[in-house]
């Protein structure tokens, strides 16, 4: 959504095309992402001719401020929907940056690793919105990425495991 | 107006910005090196907007105040003590990827 869909694709507009092709994930609710991701897109072809990259979308896994549990049925919801889609792209890298649609996904592959289908590599960025807490997504990636950045040095200081490189959006 | 697809041209041609606390707003402006105060709705209490826009104010980049004290902020303001906001190096995250993949 929105300012995540913005960070998104700032965090990718230095990336080589060895990240390619280019698999975006949007919650069914979503309209206005789609237009930013192909814009982005269409300027990056003018550079890269054989740069690729698809849309999906899935149901979106919670609203602003959902009950805890509503939440998690609907996010088990978009698991049902995820999962077929990553199995479908096995991804070798996922990059997230807080939406709750990566929540589902992230999931998903995560559990593809432990079945031994495919091992993919979870990179979360968290939103630059984020300077003192973590957002409810990031506090449950926290634990199932590979890799998690966040972009102010008192985030770092709470969560030793994560990276910080400054801010990168 | 109520939404527009875009509010680069309006920010290009603005002086002052006044605003909510939304990420997206608060950084398009500053990286547009315009003066902006950050107006926080005392109602709305969204902690997620707090954070960053205290943040700014820390670093000395924006003005901050709520609905009842923006009349008093506008006349007592002095712009000129705002400190640019450095821009985001999204290269920094492509060389730690890179890095991540062997790509180096």
């Amino acid at each position: 959504t929105g300012g995540h869909t913005t960070e998104i694709l700032r965090l990718l507009s230095c990336l080589s095309e060895s990240y390619s092709p280019r698999h975006y994930v949007l919650a069914d609710s979503d309209k206005m992402s789609e237009a930013k991701i192909c814009s982005f897109e269409q300027k990056r072809a003018e550079t890269f001719s054989k740069s690729q990259f698809t849309l999906d979308r899935i149901p979106r896994s919670r609203e602003v401020r959902q009950s805890w549990i509503s939440s998690v049925v609907t996010t088990l919801n978009s698991i049902f929907f995820s999962l077929p889609l990553t199995y479908k792209r096995k991804p070798d890298l996922i990059l997230c940056n807080g939406p709750g649609t990566c929540v589902p996904v992230c999931l998903s592959a995560f559990l593809l690793g432990l079945l031994r289908i495919k091992r993919t590599i979870i990179v979360y960025v968290e939103s630059i919105c984020r300077v003192e807490t973590l957002s409810l997504s990031g506090k449950i990636l926290y634990y199932f990425s590979d890799y998690f950045i966040v972009q102010w040095p008192e985030l770092k200081k709470k969560y030793p495991k994560s990276v910080y490189l400054g801010r990168i959006v | 107006f109520r939404f527009k697809e875009s509010l680069a041209e309006d920010l290009q041609s603005a002086e002052l910005v006044i605003s909510h606390a939304g990420a997206g707003s608060c950084l398009e402006t500053l990286e547009k090196g315009k003066p902006l105060i950050v107006v926080i709705n005392d109602k709305l209490m969204d902690n997620h907007q707090l954070e960053l826009a205290k943040q700014l104010h820390r670093d000395g980049c924006v003005l901050y105040c709520n609905c009842s004290t923006l009349v008093e902020t506008l006349q007592s303001m002095d712009l000129s003590a705002l400190k640019p906001f450095p821009a985001g190096q999204p290269e920094k995250f492509a060389s730690f990827l890179d890095k991540v993949f062997g790509l180096q």
